[in-house]
């Protein structure tokens, strides 16, 4: 079956209309056949009890009394009507000179009264008769001998006229029926492209869509019901694709903008380096130079490929219940050195009972980013506060330091990709932006959510992550 | 000539300070904001160049200090932005030329001695005094039809003597613009080198080019 709804249309509509109009055309030839045939009996009853009070019983004897001069219908040179009697024994006892002395074929049925039947003319032509068997009437009563005798009269007519008439009527009823189903294919092709026409109009809109430019919309003011909710389906993913669109290119482009601070420095050493004939030892330092920036161009690239993978939802989680404190240690562990030569307090006040749902390495991935947060932007000697707190069916991890330069407004953005609180790009590599946004990725993932503040210089990241039931909290 | 290198991102600092040195230019080079704003309102740099993005101050800040304290050192803006928009911004806040990260060094110092000479209304690359030429592109010098070969040092004072040829030139002018800020060395070596290029460029059947102003300076100028 074609996947054209117009060509759909047209079929169930040309069908239908096809099979409508053919029934109509058969109870139309009925009725009328019907009612033709019954005045055409009609006329043949009215002969044949006309000529039936024509035959008496006299005695034993059956009398016919016929004089086809009353009736010219028998006479006839064309087409002319028939008749003939018969005696209950099958005696013949008269019959029209129209027959020539031919017989008329007549019925074998043994119950008094009129019926109707077809019948082959003797000149060979078709025909109708109307058989009436009946007891014909006596003179006097009391003269009839034994049971009443009954005698068949069939009168008959050739049925030409009828026949053509019902030719007539077939003709007119087929050459109706073609010429509707006609006029209906063209109506219904008008009106399924009149119907269709708001789809060619959405068709047109989508068509108008430019694949670099995803903000267009299509219109559904004058739209039909029906497709309304299909317009707005289409816009609701024209809206989603264009976020995912610009979520991509806002990425290539600050992967991009990030990636040429190194690269420009690694275009600069090799060019300089290159300029002129040097001594090996300015060589070497280049070289190291430009090992240094490869490095930093990996981190970088790392967390990139990261961000990516975060964003794509290509990251494998293992949901286990995890000791917040045990993660809370080791993502410390690496910035001892840092805290003792910054002077930091670092106060950590994580219970052991505290525990979560989430994937050990993805967790360890958030906290880490906090905790070499903390331990590179703390004013040297400050202090650093880590805390968790068990409640409504979730752990809070909270991170403070204090001697944090940024404003308050600057909170919301503390997790935008490659948000910066100083645009410097000194530390590429080593502190591109993507630490937080990493961390609040990871928490999102594990079914956490992330949040920061900064009040009076403080600095406070919190985390809300599923906290393991309580059945099942490591003690 | 000197030029100002702000900054932030190490190895490019390095190599651009490295460059322009190599290039006859005295250069002073900072990774911070604040030092480079200081640096840029407290010395007469021929050209600054300036990155955007900093500590402490960005670029844009810097540059619009520069010019609203009446500053007209010609600023190379040196960005990884390269919007037509940033560009524009950095343009109409006062900027003179800017050049988008990576670079191509060749193009960086082009930009800068463009800078250099528009800085003493030189559209020539070879400035021409009486018989004597001196190629800013190449660093060659013409006494009539010989080339005269100088060290970098005597060809960074001849060729800012020859940028404002017909003017006095004071020695602290001389020093301020062919010595960097961390250099060791007081005005009197401006006058070691210029008897150095006395020695190279004039001779007794030369006419004199450089003439001593006495009590002010120097002026370089052909036979009136």
């Amino acid at each position: 079956m074609t996947q054209s709804i117009r060509v759909r249309l047209l079929v169930w509509v040309i069908g239908g209309m096809a099979v409508l109009q053919i029934g109509f055309a058969t109870v139309v030839y009925e009725v009328m056949e019907r009612s033709l045939r019954d005045g055409f009996n009609a006329v043949l009853a009215s002969s044949a009890r006309t000529l039936s009070s024509a035959i008496e019983q006299d005695g034993q004897r059956i009398k016919v009394d016929i004089d086809e001069r009353e009736f010219p219908e028998f006479r006839r040179a064309r087409h002319p009507d028939y008749f003939q009697v018969w005696s209950e024994s099958g005696e013949m006892l008269a019959r029209s000179s129209s027959l020539k002395g031919a017989d008329l074929q007549t019925a074998e049925s043994l119950r008094e009264g009129t019926f109707f039947r077809r019948l082959r003319l003797p000149d060979g032509r078709g025909g109708r008769a109307a058989v009436l068997r009946f007891v014909p009437k006596a003179d006097d009563e009391s003269s009839r001998i034994g049971t009443p005798a009954r005698v068949t009269l069939v009168v008959a007519r050739d049925t030409a006229a009828l026949d053509s008439e019902m030719a007539l009527l077939t003709w007119i009823l087929s050459l109706g029926t073609i010429g509707t189903i006609a006029v209906s294919l063209v109506l219904a092709a008008v009106i399924v492209r009149q119907g269709l026409r708001p789809l060619d109009v959405v068709a047109a809109d989508i068509a108008a869509i430019r694949q670099d430019d995803l903000s267009a919309r299509v219109s559904a003011a004058r739209l039909p019901s029906e497709l309304r909710p299909v317009v707005q389906r289409l816009n609701d993913l024209l809206r989603r694709l264009e976020e995912a669109f610009g979520r991509e290119r806002s990425f290539t482009a600050d992967a991009a903008h990030e990636l040429r601070t190194p690269l420009a420095g690694l275009r600069s050493t090799l060019e300089v380096a290159l300029a002129r004939p040097r001594e090996g030892g300015e060589y070497r330092d280049a070289l190291a130079e430009c090992l240094a920036i490869v490095q930093q161009a990996q981190a970088l690239t790392d967390q990139l490929l990261a961000v990516a993978r975060m964003e794509g939802r290509q990251t494998l989680i293992a949901p286990e219940v995890v000791a917040v404190r045990e993660v809370v240690d080791q993502a410390w562990r690496p910035h001892a050195e840092t805290i003792r030569n910054r002077r930091l307090t670092l106060a950590i006040d994580v219970p052991p009972s505290a525990a979560c749902v989430a994937d050990r390495g993805l967790l360890l991935l958030a906290l880490s980013a906090l905790a070499t947060n903390a331990a590179e932007y703390t004013d040297a000697g400050g202090r650093v506060e880590v805390t968790a707190v068990v409640a409504n069916a979730s752990v809070t991890v909270t991170f403070s330091n204090t001697g944090c330069r940024l404003r308050p407004e600057n909170a919301a953005q503390v997790f935008k990709r490659f948000w910066r609180g100083d645009a410097s790009r000194g530390q590429t590599g080593v502190h591109c932006g993507l630490g937080l946004t990493l961390a609040q990725q990871s928490v999102e993932a594990i079914g956490g959510s992330a949040s920061a503040s900064i009040d009076n210089g403080i600095f406070n990241v919190c985390f809300i992550l599923p906290a393991a039931p309580p059945n099942r909290v490591v003690s | 000539m000197r030029v100002l290198v702000v900054e932030d991102y190490a190895p490019i600092r390095k190599a651009v300070a490295k460059s322009l040195r190599e290039a006859g230019f005295a250069v002073d080079e900072t990774g911070d904001g604040e030092e480079g704003l200081w640096y840029a309102t407290s010395n007469d740099y021929d050209v600054v160049v300036l990155d955007l993005m900093l500590p402490g101050v960005d670029g844009l800040a810097i540059l619009q200090r520069l010019r609203a304290e009446g500053l007209v050192t010609h600023v190379l803006i040196l960005t990884a932005r390269d919007t037509v928009q940033d560009r524009v911004r950095g343009l109409d806040l006062g900027a003179d030329d800017y050049l988008v990260k990576p670079f191509a060094m060749e193009e960086l110092l082009a930009r800068v001695r463009a800078l250099a000479r528009r800085a003493y209304c030189a559209k020539n690359p070879v400035i021409a005094v009486s018989d004597l030429r001196i190629d800013t592109t190449t660093k060659q010098v013409w006494r009539g039809n010989d080339e005269v070969t100088l060290t970098a040092r005597e060809y960074a004072v001849l060729e800012y003597l020859a940028l404002r040829a017909g003017e006095v030139v004071t020695r602290t002018d001389i020093w301020e613009h062919v010595y960097e800020f961390t250099a060791d060395a007081d005005s009197n070596v401006v006058d070691v080198y210029i008897g150095y290029l006395r020695k190279k460029l004039e001779s007794a059947d030369l006419p004199p080019l450089i003439h001593t102003i006495r009590g002010s300076g120097y002026s370089l100028r052909g036979p009136s």
